[in-house]
Parts: structure tokens; sequence; C-alpha cells
């Protein structure tokens, strides 16, 4: 096992620099002068020239590429051209947000991705497996800002039951701040009021992600148990006395688990960049946020960072997920 | 006493094409310690039959008649009276070991859960205890308990498969084609399991196959299926002494026998009925080459001749 993750993260290493590279060059093939987006377009040359200079811009594009590759690994990611900041600094301010909505957005589509597709494959062809599939088409297709958009109608505006935007109320952030993650913030403080204020405030838009995602997962969910569920070894257990339930879950749903936990990996990266519209939605303070306004100033540093940070993420997850899978299917870890 | 008493025993399959017959108005009964075989081409529901003893067939299955196991009839227990009833009084193995064991779980976790669900205060040594002992009597090197099914073969797989059949001491045992999936060495060996079993367990068996000649190692009595009906049905050295009903004679003569110079294969022409449209009277009379008028229009019914029973018009006194 131990031997297994150690091949996986040196196999993620190439995966890693492929993806550095390929952000380093089409960011510098890309039409638009970080320089003169800076300074503005009156600039006098001599200026934009000691900009560049400053900036390295002048080096030959390879040696670009290096120190760029150096910087990385030292974990520098830059600075912001707007702020002056260092953009890792910025992220992983912003990264817990992000990171809070992308998890409570997985919960919720795992939750109903998971019961109702197995349910629905158990009980194949009734009116529950039904209503399954017309969910998965139906929600599927909601765009993710319109679906947003209707919640904090219905939620916040008809019922006013829920806020409808910000990650929470004024003078309601947990004091101090540990992982910049509101809601363990809130549980370590024992301030119990500010949690009762962040959970409000994240309902709606994870319940946003979350639905619209668990849509895919009921399909895939369902299809995978359907199949498991008719293997001859379902039917030794049972011919065992081993209880419904358990035939159902451990057997059937665990056997199903391999491909859609990588589905659900995969999907947990995407949520991070796809946060973006939910983000924008309900002004949520995250990365994807910060994301749409840096393209709106051309923060190229910024951009990039953001890009690489996301990328090494998905990384990470993707070595998650095969470190599960392997746990779970001894074929894969031997 | 018998151990278990089936009668009138109707399954019937229902499906978008039409209802399918699959077993017929079949009666048989298992002695306690006793070994029956049931023999048929495919589709002639003898599978159906070991199933539908566990009741574990799909939804669109209707059963009629009666299955007394032990003075009980099974199809008027309660699910979790049945349930409580599978692995620990009857146990059944099946045709391909290659999937019937969970792929992701070790042997020694297909024994503890089958001991967790019936004997739930017993203590973990006494469950490696039973494990090991029942692996050993199968002839498997208890230290494979922590193996995964992909580490062994498939005789080895239906080796385990048996073991954890047996591991509790079922009353009975559902064979259904434990040998055809695999090559004809670990044929023989899975046989001579079977066959230790028989002697030293206390247990019945019911013996799913096509082939004739595993019946006759291992059973006392034969019950050869046609289409859904019992034909006929006996001890087994009367059976293959004197066969009655037409069927029964041609599948023993399809056995290729390699002491004889002429080694043509014998086949049974035609090929069995449409379970969904099956001919009136007798269902085999369109590949029968003693038919009469009076199979193509009546059943026959089954007749008694001392311990043996046949469904043929050739001997119902017609």
């Amino acid at each position: 096992m131990k031997s297994y993750i150690l091949t996986r993260i040196g196999l993620s290493i190439p995966m890693i620099l492929i993806i550095l590279t390929i952000v380093f060059f089409v960011l510098r093939v890309l039409p638009g002068n970080p320089v003169l987006a800076m300074l503005g377009p009156k600039a006098p040359p001599s200026v934009v020239k000691a900009m560049e200079h400053q900036m390295g811009l002048d080096k030959p594009i390879l040696v670009q590429y290096v120190d760029y590759l150096k910087n990385i690994a030292k974990g520098d990611f830059g600075h912001s051209t707007v702020t002056g900041m260092p953009v890792l600094k910025e992220l992983m301010q912003k990264f817990p947000a992000t990171l809070e909505l992308t998890i409570f957005s997985m919960v919720v589509a795992v939750f109903i991705g998971i019961f109702y597709g197995t349910i629905a494959a158990y009980k194949l062809g009734s009116p529950i497996d039904i209503s399954a599939r017309i969910y998965s088409i139906f929600v599927y297709s909601f765009p993710v800002f319109w679906f947003g958009l209707m919640l904090q109608l219905i939620f916040g505006v008809w019922l006013h039951w829920l806020p409808v935007s910000g990650e929470s109320s004024p003078f309601m952030t947990p004091d101090p701040i540990h992982t910049g993650i509101y809601i363990l913030d809130a549980i370590i403080n024992g301030q119990w009021d500010v949690l009762k204020d962040s959970l409000e405030h994240l309902i709606l838009p994870s319940l946003t992600l979350g639905i619209v995602i668990s849509s895919i997962f009921v399909r895939m969910v369902r299809a995978n148990v359907v199949l498991t569920l008719s293997q001859q070894f379902v039917v030794a257990a049972r011919a065992r006395g081993v209880k419904e339930k358990t035939v159902l879950f451990k057997h059937a749903l665990k056997n199903a688990l391999p491909p859609i936990l990588t589905i659900m990996g995969l999907q947990f990266a995407l949520l991070l960049g796809g946060a973006v519209l939910t983000e924008v939605t309900f002004s949520w303070p995250g990365i994807g946020s910060y994301l749409v306004n840096r393209i709106h100033s051309r923060d190229f540093a910024a951009i990039q960072g953001t890009i690489v940070f996301f990328a090494i993420f998905v990384a990470i997850i993707s070595i998650l997920v095969d470190v599960i899978n392997a746990w779970i299917n001894p074929r894969v870890r031997y | 006493m018998e151990l278990l008493n089936i009668r009138n025993l109707s399954i019937e399959y229902k499906t978008k094409s039409g209802t399918v017959k699959a077993v017929e108005d079949v009666t048989f009964e298992v002695g306690e310690h006793e070994s029956l075989g049931v023999v048929g081409e495919s589709g002639c529901g003898k599978s159906t039959l070991g199933v539908a003893i566990l009741r574990l067939l799909p939804p669109n299955a209707t059963t009629k008649g009666e299955i007394i196991f032990n003075g009980k009839n099974l199809l008027s227990l309660t699910n979790e009276e049945m349930r409580r009833m599978r692995g620990k009084e009857i146990a059944m193995i099946f045709q391909d070991p290659m999937t019937s064991l969970n792929p992701i779980m070790r042997v020694r976790d297909h024994f503890f859960e089958l001991f967790k669900v019936h004997e739930p205060s017993m203590k973990k040594e006494q469950m490696i205890k039973l494990a090991s002992e029942a692996l050993e009597s199968v002839g498997t090197d208890p230290k494979r308990l922590d193996n995964y099914p992909f580490e062994f073969s498939g005789g080895m797989r239906q080796r385990v498969m048996i073991a954890i059949a047996i591991a509790l001491k079922p009353k009975l045992l559902i064979a259904d084609e434990p040998t055809t999936a695999l090559d004809v060495v670990v044929q023989e060996q899975i046989m001579q399991v079977l066959k230790n079993l028989m002697k030293t367990k206390n247990m019945s068996l019911i013996l799913i196959t096509h082939d004739m000649g595993i019946v006759s190692e291992l059973a006392e009595k034969v019950t050869v299926m046609y289409a859904g009906n019992l034909v006929e049905h006996g001890e087994i050295k009367e059976i293959y002494n004197e066969p009655k009903h037409p069927y029964t004679k041609m599948l023993l003569e399809s056995i290729p026998n390699i002491k004889l110079d002429d080694m043509e294969l014998k086949y049974i022409p035609g090929s069995p009925p449409d379970l969904k449209n099956p001919p009136k009277g007798c269902k085999y009379y369109p590949r029968c080459p003693y038919t009469k008028e009076i199979c193509k229009t009546k059943e026959p019914k089954t007749v008694k001749l001392g311990d043996r029973k046949v469904k043929c018009h050739l001997y119902s006194g017609g």
C-alpha cells in the first residue's frame, strides 16, 4: 500500500509539470501586455521598459520559464499587479471560503447521489426509479446561476428564511480566525450564534451547487449498482442469509464504488473552479469571485497563480481518489 | 422422516412477451442424509427449482405448491424467517465460482459475515476455528483465510464456496451445477470433496446438473426434468439399468462411451419446447420416437412403478 501511494505521488509530478508548462506558455501567447495593463496605455516607453526589466519580461522566454518553475517550487506564485501582495497569500485567504462551499456542496451531492441512486437501482423499474431518472435529466439541465437565483427568490425574498449573499452577517465573523473556514472556527471558539449565522449563509449556495451536481451522481450510482446487483456474488450473499440492507450497501454499493469515486473526485476538483458562478451569484468571498475580479483587472500574476493552484489541487485530489480506490479494491493495491 | 417434501410445485415467470411455465406440478422428496440428482437440459427448470427452495427467485416469478422442509412450509414463512434459514439450515453453491465470491472481501470476511448473521454472539476465536475447520474439510489450507478471491483458482474458489456453505452445518446443501465451469480434472476433485462431505457430515444434497455422469457418481436418487416437468424419478441404479421414460433413455444413450468401437456421438434430435407456448399433451412428444396419438392431445399422468415415478403414456395404461 505504501509503495502504491509513493508511486502514485511520483507519477503526478510530471503531470503537474506539464500543467505548469501549458499555463506558462498559454498566458505568454495570449494577447494583452501585462505591463501595459498595469501602467495604462499612455505610459511612456522608458517606464514600460523599466517595468519589463523589473518583472524579468525582457529575458529570453526559456530563462523566464525556468525562473517561473523555480519560483513555484519555492512557493512563490508572484505578486499581484493590482494589490502588490503575494498571490499565494491572497489565494490562501480566499481558499477556505471556497473549500467550505465545495465540501458542503459535495456532502449534499454525495448524500443525494448515493441514497437516491442506490434505492433507484434496488427498485429497478419502480416509480422511485423512474423519478430518479427524471430528476437527473431535469436537474442536470439547470444552469447553476439560474437555479441559485431561484433559490434566492424563494427562500430569501419570498419566505425570508435564509440570507441570500455573503459568507456571514456583519459582525458575525468568528474571532479569532484559525482555519478561515467559518463553521470550523465558530465551533473551535464555541461561538454558537456565529456558527448558526454561518450555516444559514452556507445553505443556499451549497444546495445550489450540490443539487445540480447530484444529478450526475444519481445516474452514476444507479447504473453501477444495477450492474453489481445482477452479479452472482449478490445472489450468493443472499443465499447465506445476509440481510437485504447489507447486501445492498456492503456488497452491491461497495463494489460499485470505484468508478463512482473517480467521478466524484473529478467533480470535487471541478467544483473548485466551477464554483465561480455560484460564488458570484451568492457574493461568496472565495477563489471564484477572486478570479473573476482579477480577470477584469488583467492581473496576470493572480490569474496564473490561481490556475496553478487549481491544477495542484486537482492533482492532490486525484491522488486521494486513487488511494481510496486502492483501499477499497485489493486488486488495485497488489 | 423426509427432510424436504416438494408438493405440486409450479413456478411461472411473467415476462413482457408472455408467461413462462418454468416448473410445472413437480412433486418429490429428499430424505435425511440422502443425495438427489436433478438432471435435464438447459432451460428445463432445474436451476429455478433450486433457487425456489431458498425463495430467491426474481420478483417476476410466482410460486405455487408447497416446499416442506423439516416440517415447515417454506412458502408460508415470513421473509425474515426465511432469511434465517438460508445459510444455516439450507445452503447453496452456484455454477460460476469465479463470480460467486465478493471480489473485495477476504475469504475470512465471507465466513465472518455468515457467522455474524446467524450466531451474533459467536466469539472471534470460535469464528476462526469454525472457518478453518470448514476449509480443511474441503482440502484447503486454513492459512488462506486472509486471501482475497482473486488469489484463488476456479477450483479453489469452488472449494471455498463449499466450505462457506457447510460452515454452519446445514441440513441441506443445494449444489447448482457445481462443476460445470471447471475443467475435468478439477471437476473430479470437487466431486471427491462433495463425496467426502456426504460421508462425514449429516447432510442431504440436491445436485443440479446436466451431466448424467456426475449424478451417477454422487447421487442415490435422481429426478429427470424436461421442460419444467418431472418425467422420471427413482433410485439411480434402477434408472441407469432400466430407464423407463423415452427422454431418460435418450439422455443416458447420449453419454459418450469410449469402450464402444462405434464412437459416433448420440444426441437427442430437436430442441426443448418454448415454455411460453408449450405443445399440448406431453411436452416431449415432438422429439419422442414412441409418439402415439394420445401424446399429442392429453398430458400424461405421473404413475408409480414400484419406487419409481414416470410421466409417460407408455406406462399410464393408455
